[in-house]
C-alpha cells in the first residue's frame, strides 16, 4: 500500500513537471506607503507577462508564463515573509519586484541571496544595493541607483537659484541613502545644507520637525514616501510657513499629494523621478503596448517593471530551464551587446533567435537596461511640477 | 520674551503636543477600561478608532454625494460610533467570550487577530491607498490670531484643533460623569477594582462588559476622528501606529484607571513632540527620528518604577 501510494505521488510529481508552468515570484508594495505608485507598475508586470503569453510562451512546448504576486507592503519584515514564501512554498525561478529599497535589500540579504535566487528589482533605488551582493552575482535592476538621481536633484536645486537648504529624510534604507547623496553633492555644488535631520515616518504630526528646520532656512529638501508622512510633513510645513519652496525625489510623487494638499499649494514643489527618454526606439514600442493595454506607460517605474518582467523571461528562455542557477548570467547575455537588439513586445522573434542558439540584446523601455558589473543600469531623470492641477514631467538634460 | 521664546515653544512644539496627547488620551481611555475591566490587552483597540475614520469618512462622502452637503467629521462620527460599536458587540461575542474564563495570553491573541481581520476587512472594502479626509492646509483660526496678538502672544491653532481640544474635554467631562455618578460608572469601576467581589454583590457582569465596550468605544472613534481630522487623510495602519503610544499612555497612568490615562496620554503626546525642543543651544535635544521612543523610554521606565502607574492602577 505504501509503494502505491509512493509510486502514485511520484507520478504526480512527473506529470506536474511535464507540464509545469514557468513561474517567476513578484513581490510589490501592493499595501503600505505608495499604493499608488505600485498598482501600474504591477499592471506592467501582467502586461509583460501576457504578452510573453499571447507570443507562444515559453521554450518550445509553449509553456505558460506565470507570475506569482505577493504583498511586500515596503517593509523589510513583510518583503523578507513573501519572498520566503515564493520561493521556499511557490518554487519560483526568479524574483522580479520587490519595490522598495529597504525591503528589497531585507529579502535579498536574508532569503534570495542564500537561496541562490536572482532578484531583478523594478525600483529600488538605494545605493547601498549597488554593493550588497557579498560576491555573488544575484541582485540586478533596473531602475537606476539614487547616487545619481540624488545628484541630479542637487543639480537642480543649484539651477533654480536655491543657494541653501534644509533637508529631512524618512528614517529608511531609500530615504536616508538618497538624502546622503543629495547633501554630499548639494555641498559640493556650492549650496549650504543648513540642517539635516532624520524624521520618523507615519507619525501624526511632524510640527517640532518642521519647526526646528524651518528656523535654518526657507527651502526643504524632503526625503519620504508620501503615504507614511511625507504629506503630513508636506502639510504642517505649509500651515506653519515655515518653508517657502519644496524639492524632493519619486518617494513624494504622486497624485495624492495634490489630492490632499491642493494644487495651489504646491506652486514651489519640484519632484525627481527616474524617467525615460521618450524619442528613442524601444520607449516607443513600449508606448504602443502600453497604450493598447491602458498601461500608464510613462509613470515612474512603470517602464522599468515591464522591463524586468520581460527580461527575465528572457534570460529563463535563454537558459533553456527554470533551474535556478543559470539564470543570472544568461540574464547579463541578453541585456547586453553583442546580439540582435530586441525591442519591448519582441517576445516572439527574441525566441526565435534564442531557438537557433543566437544572442540577443534587450532595449528596454525605460533605457539601455546594460548591467554593470554590479548589476545596476544607468537612468535618466525627470523633475515633476504641477502644472493646472496635475504632476507635469520634464527631463533634466 | 514672547518673541524669543514663546511664540516658536507654544506653536510648535506645545501645541501639537497637546493635540498629539488629547488623541492618546482617548484612546488610551478605552484601553485602560477593557484592560481593567475585560482583563485583557485589546491589541484591536487601534483597529477600532481606524474604522471609526474610515466609517466617519464614508457617511460624509454619502452626505456629501446624496445630500450635497459638506457633514462635519463629528457628526458624522455619531452614526459612524453605533455601526461600529455593533461591531464590537459582534466580535466580543465570537471571539472574546468564548475564551473569557481561559488564559488572558488567548484573548490576547484572539485580539491581535481580530486588529489584523479588521485591517485585511477596511483594504479590501475601501482599499490600500490613503483616503483625503479634508483637503488643503489648515490655516490658523483668524480671530484666535487677531486676539492672541493684541495682548502680544501670537497663537496660531487652527480650527482643527480647537474642535479636538473641546471635544478631549468634552469627552473627560461627560466619562467622569457616568463613572462616578451613574450606577453603571459605578459598577465598571467595581469590576475593574474585583471582579468576584462585584460578582458576589448582585452586579451584572455582562452589562458591564457591554457598558465597557460603549465608553472604550466611542472614546476610541473619537480618537480615530480626531486623528483624521488632524493628519487629514486616511490610511489603514493609522489606528496600529497610536496603538504602542496608546498602551504606554494607560500603563503610564495606571490599568484600569480613566483618569490616568488621560494624565498618561497628555504626558506621553507632550514628551514626544517637546523632547525635539532645542532646549540646549541650537539644536533639537533629540533628534526628531527618535521621537516614538521617548514614549517607550517612559514606559520602560515606568514599569520597572512603579509598574502600578501614577494613579495606582493594577500592576501584573
Amino acid at each position: 500500500m505504501k509503494k502505491i501510494l509512493f509510486a502514485n505521488t511520484l507520478i504526480g510529481m512527473l506529470a506536474t513537471t511535464a507540464v509545469a508552468d514557468v513561474n517567476i515570484g513578484n513581490p510589490m508594495a501592493l499595501t503600505g506607503p505608495i499604493p499608488d505608485l505600485v498598482a501600474p507598475m504591477a499592471q506592467a508586470v501582467d502586461l509583460a507577462a501576457q504578452n510573453i503569453n499571447d507570443q507562444g510562451g515559453m521554450f518550445s512546448g509553449g509553456e505558460a508564463y506565470n507570475v506569482i504576486r505577493a504583498d511586500s507592503a515596503c517593509d523589510p519584515v513583510a518583503a523578507v515573509d513573501a519572498v520566503t514564501k515564493l520561493i521556499n512554498v511557490s518554487s519560483v525561478a526568479a524574483i522580479v519586484g520587490p519595490v522598495c529599497s529597504g525591503a528589497a535589500i531585507a529579502q535579498a540579504e536574508s532569503v534570495s541571496i542564500p537561496a541562490g535566487v536572482v532578484t531583478l528589482s523594478v525600483s529600488a533605488s538605494s545605493p547601498a544595493i549597488t554593493n550588497m551582493e557579498n560576491g555573488t552575482d544575484l541582485v540586478f535592476r533596473t531602475a537606476a541607483s539614487d547616487a545619481y538621481q540624488g545628484v541630479a536633484l542637487a543639480n537642480l536645486a543649484i539651477a533654480k537659484g536655491i543657494t541653501d537648504v534644509a533637508v529631512s529624510y524618512a528614517n529608511d534604507d531609500y530615504n536616508v541613502a538618497i538624502a546622503g547623496v543629495f547633501s554630499e553633492a548639494f555641498t559640493a555644488a556650492g549650496g549650504t545644507v543648513t540642517a539635516n535631520e532624520a524624521h520618523e515616518p507615519s507619525k501624526a504630526s511632524y510640527r517640532s520637525e518642521v519647526a526646528t528646520l524651518g528656523a535654518t532656512s526657507d527651502n526643504l529638501a524632503l526625503f519620504a514616501y508620501y503615504g507614511s508622512g511625507g504629506i503630513t510633513l508636506m502639510r504642517n510645513a505649509l500651515e506653519t510657513s515655515a518653508f517657502t519652496t519644496f524639492i524632493g525625489a519619486d518617494g513624494m510623487l504622486s497624485d495624492e499629494v495634490i489630492d490632499q494638499i491642493g494644487s495651489e499649494n504646491l506652486g514651489t514643489t519640484t519632484f525627481t523621478t527616474s524617467a525615460s527618454d521618450p524619442t528613442t526606439k524601444a520607449f516607443g514600442a513600449w508606448k504602443a503596448i502600453a497604450d493598447a493595454a491602458g498601461v500608464p506607460a510613462s509613470d515612474p517605474f512603470v517602464p522599468n517593471a515591464y522591463d524586468a518582467t520581460f527580461m527575465i523571461a528572457l534570460a529563463i528562455e535563454k537558459a533553456g530551464s527554470a533551474d535556478r542557477e543559470g539564470i543570472a548570467a544568461a540574464l547579463r547575455e541578453i541585456a547586453s551587446a553583442p546580439g540582435e537588439v530586441i525591442l519591448p513586445g519582441e517576445w516572439e522573434k527574441a525566441k526565435g533567435i534564442l531557438a537557433k542558439g543566437g544572442d540577443i540584446n534587450y532595449e528596454g523601455a525605460a533605457g539601455n537596461q546594460d548591467f554593470d558589473e554590479n548589476g545596476d543600469v544607468a537612468g535618466l531623470f525627470s523633475m515633476s511640477s504641477v502644472v493646472d492641477g496635475a504632476w507635469a514631467a520634464t527631463l533634466i538634460e | 520674551m514672547w518673541e524669543s521664546f514663546g511664540f516658536e515653544f507654544v506653536n510648535f512644539y506645545f501645541i501639537p503636543g497637546l493635540v498629539l496627547g488629547c488623541i492618546y488620551a482617548l484612546g488610551a481611555i478605552g484601553i485602560t477600561l477593557t484592560f481593567g475591566i475585560l482583563r485583557f490587552a485589546n491589541f484591536a483597540h487601534g483597529e477600532l478608532m481606524m474604522m471609526g475614520a474610515y466609517l466617519t469618512w464614508t457617511i460624509m462622502a454619502i452626505a456629501t454625494a446624496v445630500l450635497g452637503i459638506a457633514v462635519h467629521p463629528l457628526l458624522a462620527a455619531i452614526p459612524a460610533s453605533i455601526v461600529v460599536i455593533y461591531l464590537f458587540f459582534w466580535t466580543d461575542k465570537f471571539f472574546y467570550k468564548p475564551f473569557r474564563k481561559a488564559d488572558t495570553i488567548k484573548v490576547v491573541m484572539a485580539s491581535f487577530g481580530m486588529m489584523l481581520i479588521l485591517r485585511s476587512a477596511v483594504q479590501v472594502i475601501w482599499g490600500p491607498n490613503q483616503l483625503t479626509f479634508v483637503p488643503g492646509i489648515a490655516k490658523p483660526n483668524p480671530s484666535l490670531l487677531g486676539w492672541s496678538s493684541d495682548i502680544g502672544a501670537m497663537l496660531l491653532i487652527p480650527n482643527k484643533h480647537l474642535f479636538i481640544f473641546a471635544g478631549t474635554i468634552l469627552f473627560v467631562v461627560v466619562l467622569s460623569y457616568i463613572l462616578n455618578r451613574t450606577r453603571i460608572g459605578k459598577a465598571m469601576r467595581a469590576v475593574s477594582d474585583s471582579p468576584d467581589l462585584a460578582h458576589v454583590t448582585g452586579i451584572d457582569v455582562d452589562q458591564v462588559i457591554r457598558a465597557t465596550w460603549i465608553v472604550g468605544g466611542v472614546c476610541a472613534i473619537a480618537a480615530g476622528v480626531f486623528l483624521a481630522m488632524d493628519i487629514q487623510m486616511l490610511e489603514t495602519t493609522m489606528g496600529f501606529r497610536m496603538l504602542l503610544p496608546m498602551f504606554a499612555a494607560a500603563i503610564l497612568g495606571g490599568i484600569g484607571k480613566p483618569y490616568g490615562a488621560v494624565v498618561g496620554g497628555l504626558v506621553i503626546g507632550l514628551s514626544e513632540e517637546l523632547s525635539a525642543y532645542p532646549w540646549i543651544g541650537d539644536a533639537p535635544l533629540l533628534s526628531p527620528g527618535y521621537k516614538t521612543g521617548v514614549a517607550f523610554a517612559i514606559m520602560v521606565v515606568m514599569l520597572i518604577v512603579r509598574p502600578q502607574g501614577l494613579f495606582k492602577g493594577r500592576s501584573f
